[in-house]
Parts: C-alpha cells; structure tokens; sequence
C-alpha cells in the first residue's frame, strides 16, 4: 500500500531519506458501479490525490434498457408500463407527463375528478420521492436513523397506491383520459390525516438532520453550483431551484390544473454557506414537501364526485405531428418529445432526462473535493439511475 | 413567435435558410441549414435562450431518407421554448458541436451519437454513452437488428424466447407488433 502516499510538494520534506524515495503518483478507484453512495449501478472513475479527488468520470449505461426503441414497437397504451421503469421512485409523475403529451395531441378533456386524483398521487409521489432522498443522503452522510423516519412515512404513501392502483412502485395507474380507478372516499380522508400527521414530522425531521451541527458541517459549502453553472448544464428542478433562480413548471408553465391551487415556489438561499451548495438543495427539497401538502389539502377539498375517465378512441392514433411537452417531476423536468406518423405506435418517443443532464455536471464539481464531500454532492444532485440510462 | 425567431436567425446568420413548420396540433419548429447549426445556436443564445433541453435525432427511411436532428431550447427567462431541426444524409452524417455554448451538450451529443451515429465535429470527449464502446450498430436507427452475438453470448437464444408473450396476447406469432420489435431481432418477420 506503499505506493498510495503522495507527497504534497508544498509541504518541507522530511530530513528522512526513506521518504524520498516513496513513490508518488494519483490513484485510480472506481466508484460503483455498485457503491450505495451512487444509489444505484453509477459507476464514477475518480482520480485521487490523497484525499483529494483530481478528475472524475462518470461511466452510465448499467441500466439501459433502450426503452425508447421498445417504445417504436407498442402502441401509444402500452408505453405506460415503460415509463414506470425509467424513474421508478417517481413512478406518478412520469406517468403523468406521458399522459398529458398525449392528450395533446389527441385533443382529449380529462374529467375534472381524474384531474384531481392525479394531482394528489404525484404530489403524494413528490413527498415519497424527497423522502427516499432525505433518508439515503442521511445515510450517505453517516446518519442512519433518519432512513428508518423517512421510510416509515413513505409506506403510508405506498400502501395508499397499492390499494387504488395494485402495484407499490410501478404503478400503470394514470392512463391515457384519465385514471384506471376511482378513488374511495375513505382513501381520500387517510390522505387527509395523513399529510396533517406529515407536517409536523417534516418539522421534526428538519431539527434532527437539518439544523444539526455534523450535517451542516458536512454540506454547506460544498459542491457549490452557480447560477451560470446551472443554466449551462440544463439543470432543473431542485438542483436549480437550490441555486436561487426561481423557476417552477408547475408555476410557469401549468400544465393539469396546477394554476387552481396556491402553493410558493421554494428557492434555496444560502442560509448556512453559499448558495447552490449541498445544504441550500436538501433545504429546498424538505420545504418543497410542505408545499406538497398544500396541495393536497387544496386538492381535497376542490375534488368533485364524477367519470375518472375521459372519452378515448378504442385504438389510439395520434395525428401526424410532434410535440414537447415538459412537466416538474421530484428530480427535475422531464420532457417527451413524441413525433407521430399517424400510425398507432409512437414513430419516435425521446425523453429528456433531468438526472441525465445532472450527472454530466459530476465531472465539474468534482475535482478539489474530499472524497467524501464528492460523496455528499452526488447524493444531493439526487440521480435514479432508471431515469439516467433509460 | 417562431416567425419572429426565423427571421432574427435569417438576419443573424448567412445562409442559415430558416425555414418555421408550422403545426395544427402539437408543437411547430424551425428547420434550419445542417451546416450552419453551431452559429444559428449562438444567435439563439444570444437572444436568451439561455438552456439547451434536448440534442434528439429521428431516423426516417422512407421515400426520403434522412437523419433529423432536434435541438430544443429553452429560455428560462421569458419562458419560450423552440425546436430547431437540421436534416442530415444517412450516410456519414456530421455536426459542429455545440459544447462551447452549452456543457449540457456533452453528454447530450454523446447520446445522439450512440444512438443515431451522428458524428459531431470537435465534440471533447466523443465516445458511446450508454451502450458499451465495442457495442456494433446505432440501436435507434430504423433499419438497426440487434448482432446475434455480442462478445461470444448468444443474444435471445431461440429456446429461451417465449414467442406468445410477444404478441400482447394475440394467439399468432406474427402479427405486426411482434414483428417490428427488436427483441424478434428480425428472425421471426
């Protein structure tokens, strides 16, 4: 193990002569591809003075399935189940996109109950999304309690989906009109005591993890993204919103019946280091969950008795054309740009990823940090590797 | 909008000839010239098009066959988003590379050359991205068949491939679905 020990040039060398002759040279370790801190098959070459990491490189791919081609081979119906697969955490809200885009195009009114159900399942999505985060960056950083908090609330959410959809993470749940079920009055008042049971555990859980002195320590100031970094390299999402630039689709650009419902955008601040750093984005994700609530509560309100499910075409064709069509999910925007041919497969579906265009920041961050440190930055640019490889 | 953005890039960059397609339903675009694509993107940014979303390509076979590249912008600013398109020939398609204006391009290129096999010229670190390097073939191509073979493994052994599951329950194996699927790797149309 010799050979790891480099000398720091600037440091006065010893008067031994052992220590001259020590080798030195930057090492090579690979991260993952099955590294819990990657949170999934990431796999990151890093070079490493020391401690300190010198170049990384991310290598992607472990995950691809090419669901894009698979898309070309189903009809417009069947690529639902697809897209579950890619963000599999956040499984609501990529069927919610998908189903919106389509729609587009084919012109359909969605009734206005299924529009409701869909917006409290992906807020409800949203929080078990940040929650999951909130627990595996606790663990990234060392602290293992909070994982058991966070999962403990995010089986309600699940338990929630798996009695109206009959899936606990993949969920096929929003269809093409509108939803597969109807929800159940008493599945909408559990919610009800659910998120009012909610806020005050995120209160909690912000004085456990946030406001305390080692996670503070260990996430201000580092992995720092400016605001011309974040533009450059597409970022959306919380990674943009922790950067201080206040940007929402949900507020810009509404899409469902976002534009009902009073809610702020969180945008980080600074607070403990500078701004863009690991804490500023944990910040916004924890708060964003309240804002979550919010929703709901409106949603539970607003939400009327009527069909979940809107007038569709027995075969689905949509006319010849393409559209883009961006919605906010946990992890940032995420896009489908499907061209059509007028046939009933799409003739070519891409998808933009937020945590694709996320991970390519890595290499950027990277060098000058503490391994460590690399570590609490990837956690917090929060990838799924389903979304990233596709 | 899109008239207006034509005619600041027909202003800002010679010979870009752009062209709006304008939709009915969905989303219109503006087609401009292949050649000119690295400029046409700086005379967007310059006009606050500050994001690039997108770098998507669509094979297209048929009676013209051409390779159309999409690059989507984004003005986070004064949100307005556009498509801009560039047809390429099949063969050897080529691209400037965008990385200079924005790093998001990076992997964003990456992908559409691994996918598609469009070559973008001075591109930092041109290599496949999600595919393996020694992987044959552009997966998202039309006329792509998956290699039978791929590093001495057979891919989809014949009696392992359960035929009825990929006719979405039609009882005959070749209907056109399963045909077109690329887990048939072409052996079953």
């Amino acid at each position: 193990m010799d050979n790891q020990i480099i000398i720091n040039e600037d440091i006065e060398s010893p008067t031994d002569p052992e220590f001259e002759r020590l080798k030195t040279e930057l090492l090579t370790i690979n991260m993952g591809p099955q590294h819990p801190a990657t949170h999934g098959v990431l796999r990151v070459e890093i070079q490493t003075d020391s401690e300190i990491v010198v170049k990384a490189t991310p290598h992607l791919g472990y995950l691809h399935r090419c669901f894009e081609k698979h898309a070309e081979s189903v009809d417009y119906r069947g690529v639902i189940p697809f897209v579950d697969r890619m963000d599999y955490l956040a499984a609501m809200n990529m069927e919610l996109g998908y189903s919106i885009a389509v729609e587009k195009m084919l012109g359909t009114e969605v009734p206005i109950r299924a529009e409701y159900i869909r917006i409290i399942c992906s807020e409800l999505q949203r929080i078990a999304s940040h929650l999951m985060y909130f627990g595996t960056y606790a663990i990234d950083l060392g602290a293992f309690t909070p994982f058991l908090y966070a999962f403990q609330e995010r089986e309600f959410i699940l338990r929630i989906f798996e009695e109206i959809s009959g899936a606990r993470l993949l969920y096929n749940y929003f269809w093409i009109g509108g939803v597969w079920n109807d929800m159940t009055s008493d599945q909408l008042k559990r919610i009800s005591g659910f998120v009012d049971r909610m806020e005050g555990e995120l209160d909690k859980y912000h004085n456990l993890v946030g406001l305390n002195k080692i996670f503070i320590e260990r996430t201000a100031n580092v992995g720092v993204i400016d605001e011309e970094t974040a533009y450059s390299y597409g970022a959306t999402g919380p990674v943009l919103r922790g950067s201080g630039i206040d940007w929402d689709l949900r507020k810009k650009r509404p899409y469902s019946i976002y534009d009902k419902f009073d809610f702020d955008v969180i945008v980080g601040e600074g607070t403990q280091g500078k701004l863009g750093d690991c804490w500023d984005r944990y910040y916004v994700r924890m708060m964003e969950m309240k804002e979550s609530i919010k929703i709901i509560r409106q949603a539970l309100e607003g939400i009327e008795e009527g069909p979940v499910m809107g007038k569709v075409p027995k075969i689905i064709k949509l006319p010849k054309g393409e559209i883009y069509l961006r919605t906010e999910c946990p992890r940032g925007e995420l896009g489908y740009h499907i061209i059509s041919d007028g046939g009933k497969t799409p003739y070519r579906l891409k998808v933009k990823s937020s945590c694709f265009t996320h991970v390519s920041m890595l290499p950027d961050l990277a060098p000058g940090q503490m391994i460590a440190d690399f570590v609490a930055t990837i956690g917090s640019i929060d990838i799924v590797l389903g979304e990233v490889d596709r | 909008m899109h008239d207006q953005w034509a005619s600041l890039i027909n202003s800002k960059v010679n010979g870009a000839n752009a062209t709006v397609n304008s939709a009915e339903v969905g989303d219109s675009s503006i087609s401009v010239e292949a050649s000119k694509i690295k400029e046409v993107c700086q005379a967007l940014k310059d006009n606050s098009f500050n994001v690039l979303q997108v770098i998507t390509g669509t094979d297209y076979v048929d009676e013209n066959p051409h390779i159309e590249v999409s690059y989507i912008l984004a003005d986070f600013i004064n949100n307005h988003e556009v498509i801009l398109k560039a047809n390429l020939p099949r063969e050897n398609p080529e691209l400037d590379s965008v990385v200079e204006l924005w790093k998001s391009a990076n992997f964003l290129e990456r992908e559409c050359f691994d996918m598609l096999g469009v070559v973008f010229k001075d591109h930092p670190d041109h290599r496949r991205i999600l595919c393996p390097q020694d992987w044959e073939g552009f997966p998202l191509r039309k006329d792509y068949v998956a290699a039978k073979e791929y590093n001495g493994m057979e891919v989809y052994p014949e009696d392992k491939l359960n035929l009825e599951d990929q006719g979405f329950g039609v009882k005959t194996s070749a209907n056109s679905i399963s045909n077109k699927s690329p887990m048939n790797n072409g052996r079953y149309s």
